[in-house]
């Protein structure tokens, strides 16, 4: 079930000789073109959070189709699920989210089958990164972008290497951690340090877990999901668990601080495209995601979006000096996060209010 | 007469139907709600149940409860503190210059609290502007840690709430007779206690909305401890919020709002008896 | 006998220092160069040219102020009859009403957008304009109403009287002599339920679309997200025009004071 990163990495090998389908790609380009000209007068609906896509590479689709782009933005994947239910798959045209909601949006019935013949430039796609958890037979999605949560800490701040989320517990660290807001990561993170699984339902574990994490309080110095870099940049913060995009940007302002490839193994997270089951524009969704498949664009969007790279044809236009942060990595050993049971849901909620309280308790 | 009684019927009908369809009937649907159960898909299911408040008793939500409870009333405390002597003396002064200052009040809060608290934390931040200024002048050496502390929570909460109690209290304030407490230092009553036997008397009233307007918000005001505490200090309305979006349990936070609504509704009628306010009076 | 001690006007000065501390940061760091506050990195004027291109932003304070514009006009017809209806009727149920209809601005917002949330997804109805207005009038009937009622308690009530002894109908005498003289509330209570409404971003969030954004629902996410230079640009700009408005009011104000006082 669970996909290693680590046993797909050899698919990249192969994927690398694909390199040359590109000339395909363009072949087809005329096709879409044509079927872009259609599109002319026409209103495409773009769900998803805030900054996801470079103003130029909208206004671009805007100028080559005639079709106008209507950016909204939610701010939690499930408020889009929730607005996705109330609008019955409509009203929306696309939308990209992240993984475990789409799963949950797919079991509901509200994502439409792609049809792949109009976004030839899916061939694009990374195929370590396909057939995972909320799609495994690869006939809803497109990835957007994967992120791992790894550490980043100021050398300066800090006198002892950090090679892991062991760390993390050190005494040295008191008051001087940042974490991202997400309880499944971070429990997540708990869990895989005690060499569980980051998806396991066994309340026991679930509940050790959350002691666990109660025991890394006092080191706690903010919870934050959103920019949670800037308390390393400001220096509010001397170590911090952050997401892929917050790593990018931490490291483009400040090239000395140092990034950890936590060695009990990372997490990880894709972020995809779909299509809702009424969207109104379903035509222009397809031009869309074929759109930014191209690999010129995905690579521009990107280094917008400090994500991993999902697309292989991308890799190579990505600039030189930015491949290292975005082009992932050899040899990762990973899990995805899943949608787990409701009751070991509960039990996380739980634990994460009271790990919040006891860092608060612990200033 | 009949006439003029259905025209009269008429004027208040709109305020009766509209009372009953927003804000009873939604009210009355989340008493409902916080019975229900949540089903396997995190589904509203219709079977009564009382485990949601049971859920309340645990003592992680307790605990959130007493957290608010705590961080509400020293945020009152602290904007009465700050708020009133800012009202009294503001409506001591000549009438021009009270508009000055009115506009003054105004200006900020015309400007979005979001964004007010966005600078207070950029403020607040290490290294940030205050921590220059306090080591340039060699009061402190390093960086003062303020950010992300409780403190921090609660000089946020007060920042966004103090321009309504400052109003609150000038209100009242302003429309006092001072005549009244000329009268009582005429007969020989001290300062203080012509302050206390008139003015804070008379004010009163417009503190108790002062304090309506400072309390009840400062239980829900979830960005404050989201953007300044850090998320260390979880409230109420945080769990309240959370419960709504990435926990989807609804009949949870439905009876999270229940019990919310009836201890600040306890609060205020608690007030109400101790200080004989019978309402709000107006702003401004 | 008055003493004359500086301390309250030291005080009040203090005060507002501390209050327009925020302000002036947020005015300063919209002409940063970089887009993290952490660091400043020179003068620009390039957060206000993205802002102007930024069709969204645009939009949603275009929403921010429709949505104000709508709650309070609402808001004050229901507010303003039910206030002076209100004062004149002895109906049973009258107390518990008032209280009921006050209840908005007693509870806490996460409390009303989570019923709201509720009760409209309950009711099928579509998340959008119509839900913010309905959600924001039931909270900007409050400050109305509580201005009105004040204002009404303090009137002359022979004012009235006299009017309707020289035969002016109930709506004349309401046209012609109540309203004129309950402007300045309505007018202080509306404009302090925009106010509310304009920054509005717990209920709002909750009964929205997507499609329909208000301006603080993207100043929330723009913050979140860190891309704020915009933001600021956008508050410094709305700061100025307030302060312009504001300054022409009390200028206006102090040309036509010939000590009169209403």
């Amino acid at each position: 079930m669970k996909k290693r990163i680590a046993a797909m990495i050899s698919g990249v090998l192969v994927l690398m000789l694909l390199g040359g389908c590109q000339s395909g790609g363009t072949a087809q380009e005329s096709v879409s073109t044509e079927k872009m000209a259609s599109l002319s007068g026409q209103e495409l609906i773009l769900y998803t959070w805030e900054g996801m896509f470079p103003d130029e590479v909208i206004s671009e689709f805007e100028a080559k189709t005639g079709c106008e782009v209507v950016y909204q933005n939610f701010t939690y994947d499930e408020e889009m699920l929730e607005k996705l239910t109330q609008t019955d798959g409509g009203e929306y045209d696309l939308v990209f989210a992240d993984d475990y909601i789409i799963e949950q949006a797919i079991d509901a019935g509200l994502v439409q089958k792609l049809d792949k013949a109009k976004v030839p430039n899916i061939e694009n796609e990374n195929p370590m990164f396909k057939g995972q958890f909320f799609d495994k037979t690869n006939e809803y999605t497109v990835n957007y972008g994967a992120g791992i949560p790894l550490i980043v800490y100021d050398p300066n701040a800090i006198d002892f290497k950090i090679s892991g989320y062991h760390d993390l517990w050190n005494e040295k660290l008191k008051g001087s951690i940042a974490l991202i807001g997400n309880n499944r990561v971070v429990t997540g993170m708990v869990l895989m340090s005690m060499g569980e699984s980051m998806n396991t339902e066994d309340i026991n574990r679930i509940e050790e877990a959350g002691k666990k994490l109660q025991s890394l309080a006092p080191n706690v110095r903010l919870i934050k999901d959103d920019n949670t870099q800037t308390a390393l940049l400001t220096g509010e913060a001397s170590v911090a668990y952050l997401y892929t995009s917050q790593v990018y940007d931490a490291l483009n302002n400040n090239p000395d601080l140092k990034v950890v490839v936590p060695e009990e193994g990372v997490g990880f997270g894709l972020m995809a495209g779909f299509i809702p089951s009424k969207a109104p524009n379903s035509e222009a969704a397809h031009a869309f995601l074929d759109y930014i498949m191209e690999p010129k664009t995905f690579a521009q969007c990107t280094e917008f979006t400090g994500y991993y790279c999902t697309n292989i044809g991308a890799e190579t236009f990505i600039d030189d000096s930015k491949k290292n942060m975005l082009v992932v990595p050899d040899g990762l050993k990973g899990e995805m996060i899943e949608n787990i049971g409701i009751a070991a849901n509960d039990v996380h909620q739980r634990i994460w209010t009271e790990f919040k309280a006891a860092a608060g308790a612990a200033e | 007469m009949k006439k003029k009684k259905l025209g009269l019927w008429l004027t208040v009908m709109p305020l009766y139907l509209f009372t009953l369809v927003f804000v009873v009937g939604p009210l009355i649907y989340m008493f409902v709600l916080s019975f229900c159960t949540r089903g396997d898909h995190y589904e509203t299911v219709m079977t009564f149940t009382l485990d949601n408040y049971k859920k309340v008793a645990e003592p992680v939500y307790r605990n959130t409860f007493m957290e608010s409870i705590k961080l509400a009333f020293t945020t009152t405390i602290i904007t009465i503190l700050l708020g009133y002597p800012f009202g009294y003396f503001m409506a001591k002064l000549s009438s021009s210059k009270k508009k000055i200052m009115m506009a003054l009040i105004m200006v900020p809060f015309w400007t979005s609290s979001l964004v007010r608290m966005y600078g207070w934390s950029i403020l607040l931040q290490s290294n940030g502007i205050l921590d220059k200024i306090l080591m340039g002048i060699g009061i402190t050496q390093k960086p003062l840690k303020l950010l992300y502390t409780y403190p921090a929570v609660v000089s946020g909460m007060v920042y966004a709430l103090l321009p309504f109690m400052m109003l609150a209290v000038y209100s009242s304030a302003e429309k006092m007779d001072w005549l009244l407490v000329e009268a009582a230092r005429d007969l020989g009553a001290s300062a203080w206690k012509a302050f206390w036997t008139v003015t804070w008397k008379m004010t009163l009233p417009g503190m108790m909305t002062g304090v309506v307007l400072t309390f009840v918000p400062s239980m829900g005001l979830f960005f404050v401890a989201d953007i300044l505490g850090g998320n260390k200090v979880p409230l109420v309305g945080n769990v309240i919020q959370e419960q709504l979006t990435k926990g989807r349990n609804w009949p949870f936070a439905a009876a999270l709002s229940v019990i919310l609504m009836i201890m600040t509704s306890l609060f205020i009628a608690i007030y109400r008896k101790v200080t004989g306010a019978k309402e709000l009076e107006g702003l401004m | 006998m008055k003493k004359h001690t500086k301390l309250p006007s030291i005080y009040l000065a203090l005060l507002l220092i501390l209050m327009y501390l925020p302000i002036i940061i947020v005015v300063v760091y919209s002409f940063n160069e970089n887009k993290l506050t952490a660091i400043w990195s020179g003068f620009s004027l390039k957060w206000y040219e993205k802002l102007f291109q930024d069709k969204s932003l645009m939009e949603a304070l275009k929403n921010s102020l429709m949505l104000g514009l709508f709650s309070c006009l609402n808001a004050s017809v229901i507010g303003i009859i039910g206030a002076v209806g209100m004062a004149r009727v002895d109906y049973k149920t009258k107390g518990v009403v008032e209280y009921l209809s006050m209840l908005p601005i007693m509870i806490p917002e996460i409390i009303l957008g989570m019923v709201f949330l509720a009760f409209f997804s309950m009711l099928h109805l579509p998340f959008g304009m119509t839900t913010l207005v309905i959600a924001h009038t039931t909270f900007c009937i409050p400050y109305i109403y509580m201005m009105v009622k004040a204002r009404l308690v303090g009137m002359d009530p022979s004012l009235l009287e006299a009017a309707r002894d020289l035969g002016a109908s109930e709506v004349r005498a309401f046209f012609d002599v109540t309203l004129p003289l309950i402007m300045p509330a309505v007018a202080s209570g509306a404009l302090l339920a925009f106010a509310m409404s304009f920054d509005d971003v717990v209920i709002s969030v909750l009964v929205t679309n997507a499609k329909i954004n208000t301006l603080p629902i993207k100043v929330f996410s723009r913050i979140k997200f860190g891309v704020s230079p915009e933001i600021n640009a956008l508050s410094t700009i709305m700061l100025s025009v307030t302060l312009m408005v504001i300054l022409a009011i009390v200028g206006i104000n102090k040309k036509t004071e010939g000590g009169k006082h209403l």
